[in-house]
């Protein structure tokens, strides 16, 4: 709610009296600011929900079956449960990632001070778009970013109370929550970034930020060996000013899994990444770490028992997980060490500088005494563990999430054969419940030591936020359509198939002049190909935000920049103004920006959350098959849908006629489907005719590439003869005639602004 | 005979929560007659069925024969539709998995062949943990129409499923079956 | 359809010298051009495509060679004038080919076709042309008849290329003495308003496109060839500002499809009533007011101007399709033109320039003011420049 209080208060948190632009119509906005804009996509867009559980389990009327039409004890309906669902799993993402910028800007506030500037370089002006445009205020200290988080901790306590029994209880109401949930996900990934590349100086304004190595065979395990495993690198920077400070930088070994992996090397391209969270388990079951260091998110939670099984020394360091450990920030250094050594024990340290004196002197210590549970499983001894197997019971199979053939292969592995296993290695997402049905409890996961293949690669390291000029640059042929589109391949690593599908992905896409931006262990994966000679797709295209280049932003947090520079396109090129105005920018991406996000291994809530944040801005999102467990999707109704919209030029309402972006929230079956879907959510009404007959070359040659004929929905997105591509004319023409196409108007105004009842009028879209 | 309730499907995965549960078609022929008595059959099928052997042949060789069999309009989803060119039949719709459970929820839908709402889909091929979420999707939310989920790996979330059968020659034979006892029955 | 790929997706594609299978053109051979000629409808035998001297297949693998295409093109609305704008496109067909790079134009051309395409079945020219005649006549429907010869016999390519200089000699002549005064009709540009709404750009023989991509020429066969397309022409109508060169009709059409935000536009002038900029423009010419004078920045100038903003925060002021007075875009041939600015006094009223862009307008900056331009290297700021200015004397 509003009042004049809370007003004046807004306008001095964002200094509403800087001048930069006029506030608009939503700075701060709460829960029902931007209730219509929500509904009016969802009239568009309606959510499909697939639901995982039929019962309702939330309060102690229940359990309630919810099967087809039956209600709950409280009156709610599956719609509206699963909803719900969606929006508690949205708000985990958010609360995740928001507690994270939130330690991060504490962190260094008491470091530096709340004045200290933010600077992201000479190539970024706009250094905030997302906390601009949702707030209103321009980030120019640590204070402001600690503004960011607070305004999202506000909203969050609303969002969470909706979720109760006897709250909120329409589906569509759950959606536009679950939206502001991922709005508010978008400002935290924002601050929490913009913070640590302030605070830790990581890569900004430079796009050619140096290749570092990827790859579980990289590290060079017969130096002491720290991992550190998770998303939150506050300690793992520590340790690499630690090992600076003590001269032992490139003489102990560190190397990450998941995000702290990207924020390390962004921090010291000498540190290494070992892989994807897929690959964690694999990891620490080898031994090859002296000591695991644990931080925060995606981190598994049986590591204190993997690493007491290798012999590893094991630290952990953020109170979300303390795993029942001691607490041992307030001690002297020199007495957990011993304790960590001789008693084998294992502690939570909060404060990053101890925990980093504490992890390297361990591993030193450790290090020359564990040389023996650093041996990898040879073939033979593989073999002899799993000679047991005959294959034939298939309980790991029927376990496998990814519906792996993993007792073929442990039985041909059991004969000394380790082609099939080296295949599941690379599908395997390591949860390892296979070992756990085991009836032989042959050690699954670490046979697959003999098998896996340890290949080394390069991936460039992060490099932050997109370049205003680069935005500049590529403002123009986007909006026209001539650079077919923007893809960001974000997320998890719950592959469906093999972990190289997202490199090929990129790479077709890259090829056909897309620019392609990835992050998380999406990043990571990309890395995990080469081509005939050698060079993986960092090495092979240029890293700038470009037509056919591709690039790394970072970690899951830095995936806010593709967004932003979504919005910059708008902001900066458009020069639409974005302070505290949500609608207009989020309207003239849906119809102008030509962006799609991609999650080709889905599997946390973050992941849905920040997907579901960037359907709110208008940025259509791709999921791979594990997506579906997510359980909603947002899909339009194609061509029986309603796809009338207001020109704003002449400020009439017209029927396009076209169903682009065709859906918002969509789960593809396999690559060969997502190529062709991908280059499909790229499509916006405002193309030119020369821009969309661009998109359509790339649709039609990858659906030709994996389809073996024209699109089947080619008529839908042809809109005038000028939309034909010259390269398949003929056949087009033939087509159309063949299905009775006819022409559908071309607007170079697009808008929603107008079609539902909103603050914003529609001469704000004509700027 | 058709068993009340079904008990555990091949992947854990798919283990229902809930209280309604498909009926397991442990008879082809009974799988037969639920077909016999559709007026507007739908088949979908899934990548699966381009690159899973059945004995000597491919899956969707017989999915084929059973479609063909009562001219049972195709939905060829992901990427199957190269593949059925090359085995010289055009698909009478190419969706995704998503999108024709999306389509199928429509009741004032015109179906594939404009004839339309599809009263039985079934489905083979596709993958098993997608296609558990479509059929719950159309188990809640498209009262209008009955699922037959022809899939060895079973379906809790469909009206109608196979029951497990973990061995090839197992479900070879089922198809085999029922792919005899259409030719032998007739639609009602 | 083809043996390999087509699609404007493979433009860009480099092929490294160990890649190609053979190459044409290029720095390793002498001879080497392309000519598009219009001709009569009865002196082009369509779809002909002819190959003198060896073909692809016929080099031995590492080998460059001496080539000239000559196409011939026949159409009721085509004339002489739109040979240049149609010899452009086989620059940009040849390019879209999966596996073939095509550099530069007229008689410096560098062809290479990778040993992938080739493998893949691209070994004639045959089918390049049988490619180019496809495209060209899909795209350009006034094409009504197209033959295609690709000559490599050294001596033929001599021959021609020869003949082809005195047609491209004729063509500059003709395009280095066009002036705005000259012509009854000018060019306009609408393509950007799909993000810069009231934004309306005006070509003329002395003002290329702010985006540097259009010409007077290229939009009269623009034109031509697309009568419905973004572009039209536009009947100048009456001088009615001599000094900052405003033309009545001009403002008359501008008026209207900049949804009446523009009303009066000077197109020579950065300071009264400026020509809007879309966003796409090459370079940005800004007014300080410290020196009286102008800077001009162009977007690869990395780093701050002399007045602390760099290209990008200029640009803002710059951008948006309103009129900003004081800032213009422009393309970087601009500077080039004998009309470059002259309402606000042209190259007089210049302070200040990054050492590249002066270098590339080196030919046109009048020889006494050569030292009197200040750049990055000689000035960091306001102060310092005017410092300089009055040195020079021009303050």
């Amino acid at each position: 709610m509003h009042s004049k209080i809370r007003d004046a208060e807004i306008r001095a948190l964002i200094r509403a009296d800087d001048p930069w632009e006029p506030v608009g119509p939503t700075p701060m906005p709460t829960l029902m600011d931007l209730r219509n804009w929500d509904l009016r996509l969802l009239s568009t867009y309606e959510p499909f929900y697939a639901p995982f559980c039929d019962l309702c389990c939330l309060c102690t009327y229940g359990k309630c079956d919810l099967t087809e039409d039956r209600k709950g004890a409280c009156g709610i309906d599956m719609a509206s449960q699963q909803a719900r669902w969606i929006l508690i799993c949205c708000l985990m993402g958010t609360a995740a990632h928001g507690a994270h910028g939130r330690h991060m800007i504490d962190y260094l506030i008491e470091k530096y001070g709340e004045d200290f500037p933010i600077n992201l370089g000479t190539q970024v002006n706009v250094e905030a778009p997302i906390i601009r445009t949702v707030l209103g205020v321009k980030v120019e200290t640590l204070r402001d970013l600690r503004t960011a988080i607070e305004y999202v901790e506000r909203e969050f306590i609303h969002l969470v109370s909706a979720t109760h029994t006897g709250q909120e209880g329409n589906y569509l109401d759950f959606e536009s929550k679950a939206f502001h949930a991922g709005m508010l996900d978008h400002v935290a990934l924002e601050a929490a970034d913009i913070a640590q590349i302030a605070g830790f100086g990581y890569p900004t304004s430079v796009a050619d930020t140096p290749l570092v190595d990827l790859g579980w065979g990289i590290m060079d395990s017969t130096k002491p060996t720290i991992v550190v495993v998770g998303h939150n690198a506050v300690t793992a920077n520590a340790i690499i000013d630690y090992l600076r400070e003590h001269d032992l930088y490139g003489k102990v070994e560190v190397g990450g899994i998941c995000c702290t992996s990207h924020d390390v090397t962004r921090y010291a391209s000498g540190a290494k990444v070992i892989g994807p969270l897929s690959q964690q388990r694999f990891f620490l079951k080898t031994g090859l770490a002296d000591v695991v260091v644990t931080d925060e998110q995606c981190v598994l939670l049986d590591i204190p028992q993997m690493a007491k099984e290798t012999g590893a020394a094991m630290i952990a360091c953020s109170d979300k997980i303390s795993y029942g450990l001691e607490n041992a920030s307030e001690r002297p250094a020199d007495e957990i060490v011993r304790e960590v050594l001789e008693e084998q024990k294992q502690f939570l340290i909060l404060d990053p500088q101890k925990a980093a004196e504490v992890v390297v002197r361990a591993a030193l210590e450790l290090a020359p005494k564990r040389s023996a549970q650093k041996q990898l499983l040879t073939e033979a001894e593989a073999a002899a563990l799993a000679a047991k197997c005959r294959g034939t019971c298939e309980l790991c199979n029927r376990t496998c999430n990814s519906l792996l053939p993993v007792a073929a292969a442990v039985h041909q592995a059991g004969q000394g054969n380790f082609t099939k296993l080296g295949e599941v290695f690379r599908r395997c997402h390591g949860c390892g419940r296979c070992e756990q049905e085991c009836i032989n409890q042959i050690p699954i996961l670490r046979l697959m030591q003999a098998a896996a293949a340890r290949d080394t690669f390069k991936m460039r390291s992060g490099r932050g936020p997109i370049h205003d000029v680069e935005i500049r640059k590529v403002g123009s042929p986007i909006v026209l359509g001539t650079i077919p589109g923007v893809v960001l391949f974000a997320g998890c690593s719950n592959f469906p198939q093999d972990i190289d599908d997202v490199a090929w992905l990129a790479e077709e896409l890259a090829r056909r002049k897309y620019i392609v931006n990835l992050s998380g262990c999406a990043a990571m994966a990309a890395a995990m190909k080469k081509d005939d000679e050698g060079r993986t797709i960092y090495e092979k295209y240029i890293p700038e935000f470009d037509a056919g280049c591709i690039v790394n932003v970072g970690s899951c947090v830095a995936n806010c920049h593709v967004v932003g520079a979504a919005i910059k396109i708008a902001n900066i090129f458009a020069t639409l103004p974005n302070r505290a105005n949500y609608e207009l920018i989020s309207d003239y991406i849906l119809n102008r920006v030509g962006a799609c996000g991609v999650v080709w291994g889905p599997y946390s809530q973050k992941a849905l959350c920040i997907g579901t944040g960037a359907v709110r801005w208008g940025i259509p999102i791709v999921l791979g098959p594990h997506g579906s467990k997510y359980r909603r999707l947002y899909m339009s109704k194609k061509e029986m849908g309603d796809w009338t919209v207001m020109d704003g030029r002449t400020k009439q309402l017209v029927d396009t006629g076209e169903p682009t972006p065709e859906h918002m929230m969509v789960v593809t079956e396999s690559k060969e489907r997502a190529l062709v879907t991908i280059i499909k959510q790229c499509f916006r009404r405002n193309d030119t005719p020369p821009g969309r007959a661009i998109k359509l070359n790339s649709y039609i040659s990858a659906y030709k590439q994996v389809m073996g004929t024209l699109p089947d929905d080619l008529q839908n997105f042809v809109r005038t003869d000028k939309d034909i591509p010259i390269v398949y004319k003929r056949e087009v023409v033939a087509y159309l005639k063949e299905v009775g196409w006819q022409p559908k108007p071309v607007l170079s105004l697009p808008t929603i602004i107008g079609t539902y009842e909103t603050k914003v009028p529609i001469e704000a879209t004509i700027k | 005979m058709a068993s009340e309730t079904m008990v555990m499907p091949y992947y854990k995965v798919n283990v229902l929560t809930g209280s309604k549960a498909a009926k397991v078609i442990d008879v082809p022929a009974d799988g037969v007659a639920i077909i016999n008595k559709a007026k507007n059959p739908l088949y979908v099928f899934g990548e699966e069925v381009i690159a899973t052997p059945v004995g000597d042949r491919l899956l969707i060789d017989f999915a084929l024969e059973i479609a063909k069999s009562r001219d049972i309009a195709i939905c060829a989803t992901a990427h199957v539709k190269k593949k059925m060119l090359e085995l010289g039949v055009k698909p009478d719709s190419v969706y995704d998995i998503i999108e024709i459970v999306h389509f199928l929820k429509m009741k004032e839908w015109s179906g594939v062949r404009g004839k339309g709402f599809h009263d039985l889909v079934l489905f083979t091929g596709v993958r098993c943990d997608l296609a558990e979420r479509g059929l719950a999707t159309l188990k809640h939310f498209a009262p209008h129409l009955k699922t037959f989920a022809i899939c060895r790996r079973s379906h809790p979330n469909a009206d109608f499923a196979v029951p497990v059968l973990v061995k090839v020659d197992k479900w070879r034979e089922y198809l085999e079956d029922m792919i005899r006892t259409l030719g032998a029955t007739k639609p009602a | 359809m083809y043996a390999v790929d087509v699609g404007p997706q493979y433009e860009g594609e480099r092929i490294r010298k160990t890649e190609f299978q053979v190459e044409f053109g290029g720095p390793e051979v002498s001879h080497k051009g392309e000519l598009v000629t219009v001709k009569g409808h009865d002196e082009v035998e369509h779809d002909k495509i002819t190959v003198t001297g060896p073909d692809i297949k016929d080099f031995a693998e590492g080998v460059s060679s001496a080539l000239f295409i000559k196409v011939e093109v026949a159409g009721e609305v085509l004339e002489k004038d739109l040979e240049a704008v149609l010899e452009r496109r086989i620059h940009q067909y040849i390019n879209y080919i999966e596996g073939v790079f095509h550099m530069a134009q007229r008689y410096d051309i560098w062809i290479r076709i990778h040993k992938n395409a080739f493998k893949k079945g691209l070994n004639s020219f045959e089918q390049v042309g049988r490619i180019l005649i496809d495209l060209f006549t899909a795209e350009l429907p006034v094409i009504e008849k197209m033959s295609i010869e690709f000559v490599t016999d050294p001596a033929k390519v001599q021959e021609l290329l020869a003949e082809a200089m005195k047609v491209y000699k004729e063509r500059d002549d003709k395009l280095k003495g066009l002036k705005d005064e000259d012509v009854d009709e000018f060019y306009a540009c609408v393509l950007c308003q799909s993000f810069a709404p009231t934004h309306v750009c005006v070509v003329t023989p002395e003002r290329i496109s702010l985006c540097g991509a259009i010409n007077w020429f290229d939009g009269r066969a623009a034109v031509k060839v697309d009568p419905e397309g973004a572009q039209f022409a536009v009947p100048k109508g009456n001088l009615i500002d001599p000094e900052n060169i405003s033309y009545d009709t001009i403002n008359q059409v501008v008026t209207e499809r900049s949804l009446g935000e523009t009303t009066h536009v000077s197109l020579h002038s950065a300071l009264t009533n400026p020509h809007t900029s879309c966003g796409c423009f090459e370079a940005i010419v800004f007014y300080i007011p410290e020196v009286d004078g102008f800077g001009v920045v162009s977007r690869d100038f990395v780093g701050v101007t002399v007045t602390g903003e760099p290209f990008s925060t200029l640009a803002g002021h710059a951008s948006g399709g309103k009129q900003n007075e004081g800032y213009v875009g422009i393309g970087v041939q601009y500077l080039k033109s004998p009309k470059f600015l002259i309402g606000d006094g042209g190259y007089n009223r210049v302070a200040w320039m990054p050492t590249s862009l002066k270098e590339s307008a080196a030919e046109n900056i009048p020889q006494e003011l050569m030292d009197k331009i200040a750049t990055e290297k000689d000035v960091s700021n306001v102060d310092e420049l005017t410092e300089f200015m009055q040195k020079a004397g021009r303050l």
